[in-house]
């Protein structure tokens, strides 16, 4: 077990490895001067002989006239502690500027996943229960219609119906503004903008996960222990949700993956549209604002998120199912 | 030969349906039952599947002919035509109304009119519901004119009223103008009011930001008539002689010399300058708009009244004849072959032709089906040039990804060992990579220094590039599975080629997982183009795709008020990746029946 997480490990690192150094490469692709783009204020108050020593100075003192491998390590050795540049848009360093955006796109995305597991499983075992009747075949033409639909799509739809048509929640933002509430009542009004956001994003999952979870119990029913569990005269709930359900976890972590980076990602669209302060919206308005250091942490976050997210879907697999050997 | 019959049953089948097959006997019935030939068979009885393939194609055939015939001008604009809803009457006259003409002014996607008898009509697309606030009692009109979004009338008591916006004073008549007793004529333009006395004072009121109306001193007196357009206003004198009411010098005060002081009628585009001279004679001078300034020589010496519209031009000519020229989207200069006509009433994309026994032609825009957009563009156009640009980009990306995807899942799945836990591992390391945020880095870093059909291009190449580790992984095991077959055993025995092994052999093999999953592939590649597109980070405006057309659409005003910008190409989008999908799920039912149990 500690041999495995161990490999994972080593795994994970390589692939950033891997990762850093393409990330290095659009990083120094980024047309413009970085160091003329971050005195641009001072430059005009300033005498040209003055200006010309200062670019100098910033442009030593961030490694820039250095070779490419040097610069790259330098960088490199930086992120990993933690110093992962200089927001030209907020006017301070980038790990300052993510911190409530990180939060905040974390606790939206873990609620989609709590919620979409809370609809999809039951859904997913009865329609495979009741497999081609009328209720699972309603069921699977409406999944096609989820899965094709884009998430934005959903979202003007959900904004039209409950934002203008019924307001009952907010049209965008993640904080009502003006406010300065404290403990149950800052959550309440966290939730209550979140809520629409969440929805969308659980019904955009909706249909690709009560597929597989569908499949997933279907194949498991046929198994032959499920004959002799019924054969031993178990009830049908014990069948279904003890022995079915129980084998059926084991494709379904692996699809698990797949789908939190489908998540994150997506939220990005989502979090723009709804103007949630998160990763995703922060990546967009700093790409537009050519803010590409926090851009670049963006996607060292999604990166790691999705690496991190791989080895607990890993460990998942052996806590779900004892056969799975792990070497 | 065998072989080419059996496809050509196949075809045919696929065209007549299952029916026809009736025809062939029992021992050749048997032959046929290949398994492409059962794939087909299976696919053309599900109901579902087939409805998305008619629906699917529907689309593809609107997207991929249509473009040759309605071609998108990413160049055009229009201020005047902004977010007009859906419908199509703005050319439907009242019938009451046609019979007995007086007079028809044009608004921007609607007219007013009055009767003989001073009766006051109005059609089209109201862009103001302001324009509705018609006053009461104002008794029998002689005269009305509509400009951008209000009206100007003048009653047979001299009176005149305004309605529609009155805003910036347009809606206050000032005092000199409420006590003239003498008023000859009322012209409404763009956010601005004009009213000539019958001795030949021009007074002005409205908003002055838009076109600052100075009136010189040495025309008072002898004036005639005005007309704007959305940058400037000009007056006509009574001694045949025109004048630019603005400060500044613009193209339109190049006046041609010889013309002064022999021109009878002029008009507007959004332009150019049109007169008619005591000679018959017409004249453009101003922008440079090509169409426009080529002035068809029939009319030259017999030509008796002139309109224009937006970009284009109608004349009546002594002979009873109608000519237009100019932008011809909308068909606005289209005029019929009439002979009997009097006068011409045209504005924006409408003409309205006065025949001798008092009835009306008309021809020009009679609406859009599906609304404009913030610029005044037709949504239908850009629709329908959205899905070329989206389903382009989604069809090369698939391209691209299948072959890289092929390939690697090919190779990785035949030579395993080392090559596939390399390639693997490749495909793990792309596919780990969130692909929205990556996409739009990209797009930003290098997009922003290269042309915009090298964008196009560079993002069809981004989504191929980045989305096919799913397939290489799907085919590794196919071919996996394949190679422990017989016939592959065989083959080696044979001494053939690996490579002949590989694509010969063992790819026909799972060419059909390969055709499903690129079909679900096209119809993610397509989101995930739109879904960039409409962040602004994959296809730009101008240009067209569904994606950017629903850009900025979660506003609350876009959403109530403008639906049609956003229900439609959501609509379109929707309805096309619903039925890739169906005719994927299709497809996989019908090569492997089994699937449908998972």
């Amino acid at each position: 077990m500690v041999k495995y997480i161990l490999k994972r490990l080593g795994y994970l690192i390589f692939v950033l490895f891997l990762v850093s150094i393409v990330l290095f490469g659009i990083f120094k692709l980024v047309p413009g001067d970085p160091v003329a783009m971050m005195l641009e204020g001072q430059r005009l108050s300033m005498k040209p002989e003055a200006y010309e020593l200062l670019y100098e100075q910033t442009r030593e003192s961030f490694g820039l006239d250095q070779p490419l491998p040097v610069q790259y390590f330098k960088w490199l050795i930086n992120t990993v502690q933690g110093d992962l540049g200089y927001s030209i848009q907020y006017k301070k360093p980038v790990i300052d500027v993510l911190q409530t955006p990180l939060m905040n796109t974390i606790q939206l995305n873990i609620l989609t996943l709590i919620l979409t597991f809370a609809i999809t499983i039951p859904l997913g075992i009865a329609t495979a229960v009741k497999k081609y009747s009328a209720f699972d075949n309603s069921v699977q033409v409406l999944s096609v219609v989820g899965y094709s639909i884009p998430s934005f799509i959903i979202g003007l739809v959900f904004i039209f119906l409950f934002s203008v048509l019924i307001p009952i929640f907010p049209i965008s933002g993640s904080v009502t503004p003006g406010s300065d509430y404290t403990g149950m009542q800052a959550i309440l009004d966290k939730l209550w903008y979140m809520a629409l956001p969440v929805i969308v994003m659980t019904v955009g999952s909706l249909g690709g996960i009560t597929r597989y979870v569908r499949g997933a119990m279907i194949e498991a029913l046929q198994m032959d222990y499920i004959r002799t569990a019924r054969a031993k005269g178990l009830k049908e709930k014990t069948v279904i949700y003890v022995h079915a359900f129980r084998n059926s976890l084991v494709p379904l972590v692996t699809i698990m993956t797949g789908w939190l980076v489908s998540l994150f990602g997506g939220s990005v669209v989502i979090e723009s549209i709804f103007n949630w302060n998160g990763m995703g919206e922060l990546l967009v308005t700093s790409l537009r604002q050519q803010d590409f250091a926090v851009a670049m942490a963006i996607q060292i976050f999604f990166v790691l998120l999705v690496l991190v997210g791989n080895l607990v879907m890993d460990l998942g697999y052996c806590l779900v199912d004892p056969r799975v050997k792990l070497d | 030969m065998k072989k080419k019959s059996n496809l050509f049953i196949i075809i045919k089948s696929l065209f007549l349906g299952s029916k026809h097959l009736d025809e062939v006997d029992v021992f050749k019935e048997d032959e046929l039952q290949s398994p492409f030939r059962t794939i087909v068979k299976n696919f053309l009885e599900n109901k579902i599947a087939m409805t998305g393939l008619v629906v699917f194609s529907f689309i593809l055939f609107c997207s991929l002919i249509l473009p040759f015939f309605y071609p998108l001008d990413t160049s055009f604009q229009d201020s005047t035509q902004q977010n007009v809803a859906p419908g199509l009457n703005i050319l439907s006259v009242p019938s009451s109304l046609s019979k007995d003409v007086e007079q028809i002014s044009v608004g921007s996607t609607y007219s007013f009119g009055i009767d003989n008898e001073g009766e006051l009509y109005s059609w089209g697309q109201l862009s103001n519901s302001k324009l509705l606030d018609i006053p009461e009692d104002m008794g029998d009109l002689v005269q009305i004119s509509t400009g951008l979004d209000h009206v100007l009338a003048l009653s047979e008591d001299g009176i005149v009223y305004t309605w529609g916006n009155n805003r910036l004073g347009l809606g206050d008549i000032p005092s000199e103008v409420e006590e003239l007793t003498n008023i000859a004529k009322v012209y409404a333009g763009q956010q601005l009011s004009f009213v000539i006395t019958d001795d030949g004072y021009l007074y002005s009121w409205g908003n002055t930001n838009i076109i600052n109306v100075r009136i010189p001193e040495e025309i008072q007196g002898k004036v005639v008539d005005v007309q704007t357009n959305t940058a400037a206003a000009v007056a006509l004198t009574d001694e045949g002689t025109i004048h630019v009411l603005l400060n500044q010098d613009t193209p339109l005060n190049k006046i041609p010399e010889e013309i002064q002081g022999h021109i009878v009628d002029f008009a507007l585009t959004s332009q150019n300058c049109i007169a008619v001279t005591d000679d018959g004679m017409v004249y453009v001078w101003g922008g440079l708009y090509p169409s426009v300034e080529t002035i068809p020589d029939a009319v030259q010496g017999i030509a008796k009244d002139v309109a224009a519209g937006r970009n284009h031009v109608t004349v009546v000519t002594t002979e009873g004849t109608v000519y237009s020229w100019g932008r011809n989207v909308y068909g606005e200069a289209n005029a019929p072959s009439i002979t009997n006509a009097v006068s011409v009433s045209a504005g924006y994309y409408q003409n309205y032709v006065v025949l001798e026994d008092n009835s009306l032609v008309t021809w020009g825009l009679s609406g859009y089906i599906m609304g404009t957009d913030a610029y005044g563009r037709d949504v239908l156009n850009r629709l329908i040039a959205g899905g070329q640009m989206t389903i382009l980009i989604g069809a090369i990306a698939v391209l691209i990804q299948s072959i890289i995807g092929i390939l690697v899942g090919g190779f990785a799945g035949y030579y395993g060992g080392r090559i596939d836990n390399f390639l693997m591992r490749m495909a793990e390391v792309v596919g780990s990579i969130p692909f929205i945020p990556l996409a739009m880095i990209l797009s930003a870093v290098i997009g922003s220094s290269i042309s915009e059909d090298a964008r196009i291009i560079m993002i069809m190449v981004i989504l191929g590039v980045l989305s096919w580790p799913g397939l290489a992984r799907l085919i590794r095991g196919q071919v996996l599975a394949e190679k422990q077959k017989e016939f592959v055993t065989a083959a080696k025995a044979m001494g053939l080629k690996e490579r002949v092994i590989i694509f010969k052999h063992i790819l026909p093999n799972v060419i059909t997982v390969i055709i499903v999953s690129v079909t679900l592939s096209f119809a993610s590649s397509m989101l995930t183009e739109t879904s960039l597109s409409f962040l602004g980070f994959g296809v730009l405006e101008p240009r067209a795709t569904w994606g950017n057309m629903l850009t900025g659409s979660q506003s609350s005003t876009v959403i109530q008020v403008f639906w049609w910008r956003w229900v439609f190409p959501a609509l379109a989008l929707g309805l096309s990746t619903i039925s890739i999908n169906l005719i994927g799920d299709g497809l996989r039912n019908a090569i492997d029946p089994k699937s449908n149990e998972r």
